[in-house]
């Protein structure tokens, strides 16, 4: 009954589950963490994937017959032009990073020439990108 | 009298369950998540970097948080009053983010090294850039941990005043049934990757799932056992939520992550490499913090346990809490132990302007 010291008693479907899920989780806990396990798992993803390499391998011979892209050329495709976008990408944080190196080594100077001690801290550089609200 | 009571009572409850599961099933009334005003002052691929918006920030230097790379960064700022990141914005820091964004296929080839070597130090400058401050605050949550820490590694020069790490995995060989598929199971990253060729966030999410496998059962239950309660419905929408939206992982950097992290327990080992140059923890030198939760599932306790002396810091410090993984920084533990550590951490190594 509620309001009994502030504590309402599980109800009676609650505290049978509640039985059983102790009773079971930790059986199944146990299994799923044991090596039998860990390789019925990556037994079953392996066959999965290498069906599925077949299937595509097949498709593709099918297309390539009659001289059409299959969709694992697309796909080698998006990978290339994936490659190259990093490769845009990892350029140009580089070359940020070398503008900062460069700036930082100005502002070491400017200070090194006014004070002759180390700065810890400097106003701050303009901006090479706008912030957005989100 | 007293069974009049409890069919009323009982009555009243599936009134408001009819209520709150029409609402849950129709999605008419979704908890706003991620709502501290932010803006965003870097970008670099599907990468972002988040600046909240503060005018009472008085600790500096600024703080730079690191998120995973796996899942979505709002459960740093889940709800209004449960939000680790406003909890450090009223403190007085100037707090920013870098987000990973959502991987598509342009992202299948970053390494750990884009990330360690690249996005991480344009976010440290873009932060210098606009606050002025010659280093940062650097903390990182779960794999973003990984890889503040691989980054203070690879450049012991970085500015960084400090380094504080969340549940954040070292010992891969305590990672549970995940890393058995890998490490023993030798299924390789290749078999599960999708068209993308990064892995696809089913596949986490079921890892994931795997660790806990009645857990799913049991939430429905105890959403059913507590749908009357508005307060509930609300948490379990804002906690559900987030727990099954993974993001791809990189199929490069996954690959990277199973072969010198997992296999080769690279963390522990000392056999990491970033970008062809060896990597050693040891060559972490800046105050450090690890907090590690107790009642970690995900990355359990004996996975955390052995960073603290790994890293080559003097002054390095480590906070266990009686927690889960996501305890660390959402509800009360994280409010009342958690991020006041943090804070007190930081204000330690900080200036503090008034």
């Amino acid at each position: 009954m509620p309001g009994n010291n502030g504590a309402e008693p599980p109800a009676l479907w609650r505290q049978a589950f509640d039985a059983a899920e102790k009773y079971v989780a930790p059986r199944l806990e146990s299994v799923v963490r044991t090596d039998q396990f860990a390789q019925a798992t990556a037994l079953g993803l392996k066959a999965q994937a290498a069906l599925s390499n077949s299937a595509n391998a097949v498709a593709a011979k099918l297309w390539h017959l009659v001289n059409l892209p299959a969709g694992t050329d697309v796909l080698r495709l998006r990978a290339q032009v994936g490659a190259l976008d990093r490769e845009v990408r990892r350029l140009t944080l580089a070359l940020e990073q070398q503008q900062h190196a460069k700036a930082d080594e100005r502002i070491d100077d400017a200070t090194a020439d006014e004070s002759g001690g180390g700065a810890r801290s400097h106003p701050p550089r303009g901006r090479t990108q706008r912030p957005e609200s989100t | 009298m007293a069974v009049l009571d409890r069919i009323r009572h009982e009555v009243e409850r599936n009134a408001l369950r009819a209520r709150n599961g029409i609402k849950l099933a129709t999605g008419t009334d979704r908890p706003g998540v991620g709502r501290t005003p932010k803006d965003v002052v870097w970008r670099s691929g599907r990468c972002e970097l988040w600046h909240y918006r503060t005018d009472r920030a008085t600790v500096s230097p600024p703080l730079l948080i690191v998120f995973s790379l796996i899942s979505r960064s709002y459960i740093l700022d889940l709800t209004p009053g449960n939000s680790f990141v406003e909890r450090l914005v009223d403190a007085g820091f100037d707090v920013y983010l870098l987000d990973w964004g959502v991987p598509d296929e342009r992202d299948a080839e970053n390494r750990l090294e884009d990330y360690v070597d690249g996005y991480l130090p344009g976010a440290i400058n873009r932060v210098r850039e606009l606050t002025g401050a010659d280093q940062v605050n650097l903390l990182g949550y779960c794999f973003g941990g990984i890889l503040t820490l691989l980054h203070a590694a690879h450049h012991p020069d970085s500015p960084l005043r400090s380094l504080t790490v969340m549940a954040t995995p070292v010992d891969f060989r305590h990672m549970g049934p995940l890393g058995k598929v890998f490490a023993l199971g030798g299924l390789e990253v290749d078999a599960v990757v999708d068209s993308d060729g990064n892995v696809p966030p089913q596949v986490i999410l079921q890892g994931f799932r795997s660790l806990t496998p009645t857990a799913e059962v049991t939430r429905y239950v105890n959403l059913w056992d507590k749908l009357w309660s508005d307060d509930y419905v609300a948490a379990y929408q804002a906690m559900t939520g987030w727990s099954t939206d993974h993001i791809p992982f990189p199929g490069a950097a996954a690959r990277e992550t199973v072969d010198m992290l997992l296999r080769q327990n690279g963390l522990v080992e000392d056999r990491l490499t970033i970008g062809g140059d060896r990597v050693h923890l040891a060559d972490v030198r800046v105050p450090f913090l690890t907090v590690l939760a107790e009642r970690d599932h995900i990355v359990p306790e004996p996975a955390t346990a052995p960073l603290i002396d790994l890293v080559g810091s003097e002054d390095k410090h480590e906070l266990r809490l009686a927690a889960g993984h996501i305890g660390l920084v959402v509800g009360r533990t994280a409010a009342k132990t958690t991020v006041p550590t943090i804070i007190d951490f930081l204000l330690s190594r900080s200036e503090v302007t008034t």
